[in-house]
């Protein structure tokens, strides 16, 4: 199932993270390719989230290792893992509700240096052409827009930080179905371009219709992996969600 | 005991037959007490001291009630007040202009002066209803900075800068060494007074508050009027102090009452501990007796108050519980073990008269927060006993609807009833009063107390028909509810020395001590590890059996389906299904709700499986 | 009407001072969080500073005005390393506490150094003034407000236009989000306390020549900035200037209607009214501004 030969881009090995005296994720190990889209789906609690705050900085790992071309993350300071090429679009947006949307997707680029103003300027707007439907709203301040079009402008401002991997956060959550269509269509036209991305989400269907390859997690183990197609048909992953008579066993990644 | 919902219970036999009545425990310490404050009040009316000296002392001692008045108001319920040397000058002025110029008896001054303290430090306190941390230490400044104003200016009453000179002390104390004497015996009294104040229901009720003010909101306790207690009682012990003062010093002006002094107050009691009043004595003490040895730190102005300030950062920093915090905690691992005590009864719950009417009626509920509809127009019902869940993915608001159940939120729309009462517009404290029991999802213990301590709040709801007054029988009925879970070994044991599970099994308990006619459990398996699961479905099982009704959030849907006859389904803030838990877990919109849609378009048509019905 | 136009006129002027130190802490407050209660202690310093390079030292003003300020953004940069950083993580009440300290700290550590008396600082102009029409504008006034004027269009022109001072705006709305785009939370949170000392500093060295440079000075401006930030909103910018101008005006009128030796009471009263009645201020419902 993994990409042949060529390193993989991100590797979790045997991670631990926890809060206080709950484990919330208990010795996950698994891979991202570059190019790749992988999919983290689970109910909520399953420690999903917590594995991407791991990795892009904001909490620190009890034990394990996170390799970014073997280059290890545990214990560097958010500011630096995101110069290092890991952009993380967090979980609720936070978009920064007094800054406008077009500020907002400026300061995406806060990771890389040496970009002149006009630089900058230009690949806002061209950051525009791959979200067409907020370019109306550049000057609108970030606290009036709606759940949907938040969700753009969080995804752009990630897009600027020119990332290695992209963390996504559960983009769908709050929002309409028809809304998550839309997002996911976005996401799909990312992946066409080649960025790698890491999508955390507890909607599965649409979780693996944008996805290389899927895990499912549960209470902050690894349970399933496999590709999309044979995650969605497998009784086991309805289990996790909705607990039932089928219990689920932790399967070697892979 | 009953197990079943049983007509109202018998008091009789409800409460479980006391176990032999336990002993008082000796008062051994408070005879130590008394036989030490006696000793130093016979000592301070028979040394022979200097006058420097005798003002000194009374300095110290004055000072001390007053700072133990902060340990109240500060250490005991976490509410700042800057204002503390604004109640000494209302009870030293009562004092001075009342026997001076009013030529009035110095007793009749000095009730004055706590009646005035009081009244104005409950309306300080009073302003605490809306306002906290930052703002209510602004609310103190002004208030202290106000009084200076009106002492400094307002001359026909006040003599202004000029002070009050000449104060007359009682006949009956009126030299020196016995007026010391006086002080002495009023400080011993107050500091037996506020050293046993912890322990009485108010006291708890002022720690909870510190603590974790929601928390104690749905216990029960009245948070607001806690406050006001707090703050009265600060304020009348510090005009107390002054009105000593008054006496001791026989001169009073406007800046012996300033800002600063306040902050002198604060001072001592952060470098003593501001926990405890022999915190109070231990810095007013240090910081009164010290700079007198330093007395040549005085001759340069602003460098003795310098280093107070520079103090204060660095006590605040390094040494937060202050010198007898660090202390306290030595000397109270070297205390005696209590003896045992008789092996807890069974924990009774009474649900009162059977009915078949439903415990909770919820209609047409909404919660908007500006333009998100957290929860949209939800109806539900749970019936009398057994178990209920309320079920959702994330973000459906199940959350939200649990906070405007327990009164935490106010609802934009629709009614809450409790069997028959509308319960929609209680405050939190209210409807704990009513039997509405609750368990957060991030644990919300009282951390400064023990396991015992934490479940005898949640007995002391008010309207507890199991309840009681007496120290005895709240503990008996809190060992019980600590049994229950099967803690009841380790009740003495404080909070940090639990495990996450087994805290939230003391949470759990410390809602069954009040005896809830309906219980709010927010996501009780968060956190725990399959074993404490099954542990916790088991405990659940038997809370059910005692004919409690349980109203559950989580996200385990094993549990779920293993504990809840019924469920309700959220989603996106409205209700999706509601009924048996086996049927509802199989309908194609919950399972759609959870793994999402089966829609044809976008790029999820590339899925092409359908998803087949379990 | 002619007195009211005049008393107008000082009422904006002096209001402009507690715009400028409300401004200071403000800034602070939406950056971290931290009520700081030593700001007028920064007005106080730097007046004290401005005293004893133009005054005792007797060098030019554009070198004693250069050292002042230099020596605010110094003070800020400790301030937020002593007092700030080492509580950080913990709650407002420790936090509130070490602010009073510093407070207390900085005012008597000045004392000590210099003594109890008064200070005079000269005006900076020449001319005490000029009549328009039936007002009289007092030339240092006038500076006060001209220089109000062109800090609140500076700190305008800094905060919209400029990339640092949309990182500087993003830290305060969500410091954990700026962390996640790589803009660095501490330095911006640095460069917050420096800015607010030396905004707090300008104001103190506005105002000495009108007011005595005494030890007090700090407090009671602190206090009359928190009334100002109230009244507007808290952690309003635009809340807090107009705040602060209004503070000066209901100030000045009261002084000269009511009764001078109350006049300070006026602010608290001011405080403890709006705190009781309507604690989100003027400016309160609106929902996050830029800075």
């Amino acid at each position: 199932m993994t990409p042949a030969a060529t390193p993989p881009l991100l590797e979790i090995r045997d991670l631990v993270v926890r809060y206080g005296e709950i484990e919330a994720v208990r010795g996950l190990s698994f891979s991202v390719g570059a190019g790749e889209v992988v999919t983290l789906l689970g109910s909520n609690g399953a420690g999903k989230s917590t594995t991407l705050k791991a990795i892009s900085g904001l909490v620190r790992p009890a034990a394990g290792t996170i390799l970014l071309e073997g280059k290890p993350l545990e214990g560097l300071k958010p500011e630096a893992i995101v110069r290092l090429g890991v952009a993380h679009v967090p979980e609720g947006r936070r978009v920064f509700p007094g800054l406008t949307v077009r500020e907002n997707i400026m300061l995406g680029a806060s990771n890389r240096s040496g970009l002149g103003k006009r630089a900058l300027r230009d690949e806002v707007e061209a950051m525009f052409d791959l979200f067409p439907d907020i370019r109306r709203f550049g000057d609108a301040l970030g606290w009036t827009l709606s759940g949907g079009q938040l969700q753009m402008v969080a995804l752009a401002r990630g897009l600027m930080a020119k990332p290695r991997i992209l963390l996504l956060d559960e983009p769908s959550l709050g929002l309409a179905p028809v809304i998550v269509q839309a997002v996911f269509a976005i996401i799909a036209e990312v992946r066409r371009r080649g960025t790698t991305v890491l999508l955390v989400e507890q909607n599965a269907r649409m979780g693996l219709s944008v996805a290389d390859r899927g895990y499912v997690l549960e209470t902050g183990r690894l349970v399933l992996s496999g590709d999309p197609e044979s995650l969605w048909a497998n009784d086991e992953i309805r289990s996790a969600y909705l607990g039932g008579r089928a219990k689920a066993e932790v399967l070697a990644a892979g | 005991m009953s197990g079943t919902p049983s007509p109202v219970a018998d008091p009789a036999t409800a409460v479980p037959a006391s176990p032999p009545a336990v002993r008082r425990r000796l008062p051994l310490g408070s005879l130590a007490y008394a036989v030490l404050a006696a000793a130093l009040v016979a000592v301070a009316a028979t040394t022979p001291l200097s006058g420097y000296a005798l003002n000194i002392l009374m300095q110290a001692a004055t000072y001390a009630i007053a700072v133990i008045g902060l340990t109240v108001v500060l250490g005991l319920c976490g509410q700042i007040n800057l204002a503390q040397a604004a109640f000494f000058g209302i009870g030293a002025y009562a004092v001075g202009l009342g026997t001076v110029d009013g030529g009035l008896n110095f007793w009749i001054c000095l009730i004055v002066g706590l009646g005035l303290a009081v009244v104005l430090g409950a309306a300080l306190g009073a302003s605490t209803l809306r306002l906290g941390g930052h703002y209510l230490a602004m609310v103190t400044i002004s208030f202290q900075q106000i009084l200076t104003l009106v002492l400094t200016n307002w001359i026909p009453v006040t003599h202004g800068p000029d002070g009050v000179p000449n104060i007359r002390r009682p006949a009956l104390f009126a030299d020196g060494q016995s007026y010391l004497a006086l002080c002495v015996l009023v400080l011993a009294i107050v500091g037996w007074l506020v050293w046993h104040m912890p322990r009485t229901r108010l006291g708890r009720a002022m720690r909870a508050v510190r603590d974790n003010e929601l928390a104690a909101g749905v216990s029960g306790i009245d948070i607001y009027r806690t406050k006001v207690a707090a703050f009265a009682v600060g304020s009348l012990l510090a005009g107390l102090g002054g009105g000593l003062f008054a006496g001791s010093f026989t001169y009073i002006s406007p800046d012996q009452f300033s800002f600063a002094e306040s902050i002198v107050f604060l001072t001592m009691a952060l470098l003593g501990g501001v926990g405890s009043p022999v915190g109070a004595v231990i810095g007013t003490a240090l910081l009164i007796l010290i700079p007198e040895w330093l007395r040549f730190l005085k001759e340069i102005p602003g460098l003795y108050l310098a280093i107070y300030g520079l103090a204060v950062i660095l006590i605040v920093v390094f040494m937060p519980d202050g010198i007898w915090g660090f202390l306290g905690d030595q000397v109270r691992r070297l205390r005696r073990t209590r003896p045992a005590p008789p092996p807890a009864a069974e924990l009774t719950l009474s649900q009162g008269e059977a009915s078949t009417a439903p415990m909770l009626e919820v209609s047409d509920l909404s919660k908007h927060f500006g333009g998100l509809k957290a929860v949209d127009a939800v109806s539900f019902t749970v019936a009398r006993g057994g178990i209920h869940a309320l079920i959702g993915p994330n973000g459906s608001g199940k959350t939200t609807t649990l906070n405007v159940l327990s009164g935490l939120y106010s609802p934009t729309g629709g009614t809450v009833r409790l069997a028959g009462q509308d319960v929609t517009r209680l405050s939190p404290h209210r409807r704990a009063a009513a039997g509405i029991g609750r368990t957060f999802q991030n644990i919300r213990l009282f951390r400064s107390m023990s396991a015992l301590e934490n479940v005898v709040i949640g007995a002391e709801r008010p309207n507890n028909p199991l309840g009681a007054h007496d120290r005895a029988a709240l503990e008996a009925r809190a060992r019980a509810a600590l049994a229950f879970v099967g803690l009841e070994g380790r009740a003495e044991e404080p909070i940090s020395g639990f495990s996450y599970g087994h805290q939230r099994l003391i949470e759990i308990a410390r809602a069954l001590a009040g005896n809830p006619v309906l219980l709010l459990l927010d996501e009780p398996a968060a956190g725990l590890n399959s074993s404490e699961k099954n542990a916790l479905t088991v405990l659940l099982r038997r809370m059910a059996a005692k004919g409690l009704t349980i109203l559950i959030i989580d996200h385990d849907m094993t549990l779920v389906s293993d504990v809840a006859s019924h469920v309700t389904v959220l989603n996106f803030g409205r209700r999706i299904a509601d009924g048996v838990t086996a049927t509802v877990l199989r309908e194609p919109a919950v399972i759609q709700a959870y793994l999402g849609e089966d829609a044809a378009a976008g790029p999820a048509a590339s899925l092409k499986t359908d998803l087949a019905p379990v | 009407m002619d007195l009211i136009l005049q008393l107008l006129f000082t009422g904006i002027g002096i209001g402009s001072v507690y715009a400028l130190v409300a401004l200071g802490f403000v800034l602070i407050f939406r950056a971290t969080n931290v009520v700081n209660f030593a700001q007028g202690e920064f007005s106080m310093v730097a007046a004290f500073l401005m005293v004893v390079f133009a005054v005792d030292l007797e060098w030019p003003y554009w070198l004693s005005l250069l050292l002042t300020i230099g020596g605010m953004a110094l003070l800020g940069a400790l301030f937020n390393l002593g007092v700030y950083y080492p509580l950080r993580h913990r709650s407002y009440l420790p936090v509130i506490i070490s602010t009073i300290g510093a407070s207390i700290f900085l005012a008597n550590t000045t004392l000590a150094l210099y003594g109890p008396q008064p200070q005079v600082l000269p005006p900076v102009f020449e001319t005490q003034g000029f009549l328009l029409g039936p007002v009289f504008l007092d030339s240092q006034y006038l500076l006060i407000i001209a220089v109000t004027a062109a800090l609140v269009a500076f700190q305008y022109w800094f905060f919209e236009h400029t990339l640092v001072g949309k990182k500087l705006q993003a830290t305060s709305q969500d410091k954990e989000m700026a962390a996640l785009l790589g803009i660095p939370v501490a330095g911006m949170i640095m460069l917050t306390f420096v800015y607010s000392a030396v905004l707090g500093g300008i104001a103190g060295i506005l105002v000495a020549p009108v007011l005595f440079v005494s030890i007090q000075m700090g407090a009671t401006i602190a206090l009359k900035a928190f009334a100002a930030t109230i009244i507007g909103g808290f952690g309003d910018v635009t809340g807090a200037i107009i705040g602060g101008l209004a503070l000066g005006i209901i100030e000045t009128f009261g002084a000269a209607y009511i009764s001078v030796p109350y006049k300070d009471a006026f602010a608290f009263l001011v405080l403890i009214v709006f705190l009781v009645v309507r604690p989100q201020g003027l400016f309160g419902e609106r929902v996050a501004e830029k800075a």
